[in-house]
């Protein structure tokens, strides 16, 4: 519905809280105003209802005993009306939105990862190689460094784990056992895992699958 | 300008303005007074008749052309009855819902809806409007800016409003 300037009268004109002038004046406003008539008419009807009934409607109601003033906070906020206060949610909820869409890109995001069912938030490793897929079976894997005094485990797959070892070095031979398990054709995954000297689990790589193609 | 309004064009202004003749006739003499009906079908009356014999010349709004005649009206009718007239008309004291509630049945369903609302616009409706309390003194029993007073009535009607949608 449209608004008008005027409707802010409306209460003191329902209310008989105006001088003679206002009032003509204010009448003369409504008889060429149809936005400020239907909302006299709808505002004249609850206040109709309230003066009639007002005993029944507000029998649970215990008036305010204390009088207070407003607050400073609330004086403040009195400046600011619903439409700003509407605008600057809508604001405050785009820079939100902004802000979480570019966050990924400004900080590497901390990795997750699970120890059986809990969830750990850690440092990621990198794996170097083998991370495509190779033509013949591979006979090391190696990774980045995950800091000093660091212990690795490295887990290599197929369908089922098929080896693990552990190593203070950033890379291992794999057996020749182990070399022999693996055959052309079949995809593999290898994994490597962090531990402090005191054997807390600090970093964890991504699962990265190859493929020996030959 | 008065030729130019037809039959057709009379009628709409007598369907927009009836409602708000009556409406200031009952507010200036009060609804409960059996004679409003009367005056307001006068002033409608002589509406019509001033239009069609040219009388309205078109040098105010019809609004404000249509005002004037309520208003030396109700002036008439006050003067007649109390034979003295210093100033313009008193208004009446705030009449009953019947008298604006042609179903009592709406103003029923508005009451419930009044009761059900929630307790911080149920107390800015009793005390402005049933405790009949100024902005300001509404805005210091309840610690709000005396704005706030009226936002949060506005607030109100439009949640009766919404819990009326049919």
């Amino acid at each position: 519905m449209k608004k008008c300037n005027n409707e802010s009268k409306i209460d003191d004109y329902l209310l008989n809280r105006m001088s003679e002038d206002e009032r003509e004046s204010f009448e003369i406003h409504y008889f060429t105003c149809p936005v400020c008539f239907k909302k006299i008419v709808e505002r004249n009807e609850l206040i109709s209802v309230i003066k009639d009934k007002g005993s029944i409607i507000f029998k649970d109601i215990q008036e305010p005993r204390q009088e207070r003033k407003p607050s400073i906070f609330e004086s403040i906020t009195a400046l600011i009306s619903p439409k700003q206060w509407a605008v600057a949610a809508v604001s405050a909820a785009l820079i939100l939105v902004i802000a979480i869409g570019f966050a990924p890109n400004l900080k590497k995001q901390s990795p997750q990862f699970f120890i059986n069912d809990d969830l750990v938030r850690g440092e990621s490793i990198t794996l170097i190689s083998p991370v495509i897929n190779i033509n013949s079976v591979p006979d090391q894997f190696t990774w980045k460094s995950s800091g000093k005094d660091v212990e690795y485990k490295i887990y290599i797959y197929n369908s089922h784990p098929l080896w693990t070892t552990t190593t203070k070095n950033t890379s291992i031979t794999l057996p020749e056992a182990v070399q022999a398990k693996m055959v052309p054709g079949e995809k593999y995954s290898w994994q490597v895992k962090s531990f402090s000297p005191e054997g807390t689990l600090i970093a964890v790589s991504r699962k990265v699958q190859f493929q020996i193609t030959n | 300008m008065i030729g130019s309004i037809t039959d057709i064009e009379l009628d709409e202004i007598i369907t927009k303005y009836r409602p708000i003749i009556t409406f200031k006739v009952k507010k200036s003499i009060g609804g409960q007074t059996p004679d409003w009906e009367d005056i307001a079908n006068e002033i409608i009356t002589n509406v019509i008749d001033k239009v069609k014999s040219g009388e309205f010349r078109g040098e105010s709004s019809i609004g404000t052309y249509i005002f004037t005649i309520t208003k030396r009206r109700i002036i008439d009718h006050i003067r007649g009855k109390s034979k003295i007239l210093r100033h313009a008309p008193e208004v009446d004291p705030f009449p009953q819902p019947h008298v604006y509630f042609e179903n009592k049945e709406k103003a029923e369903t508005l009451a419930n809806a009044i009761e059900s609302l929630k307790p911080k616009y149920k107390e800015i409706l009793y005390l402005y409007y049933y405790k009949d309390l100024s902005r300001e003194e509404v805005a210091q029993k309840l610690g709000i800016p005396p704005n706030r007073v009226s936002e949060r009535v506005n607030y109100a009607q439009k949640l009766l409003k919404k819990i009326l949608k049919p």
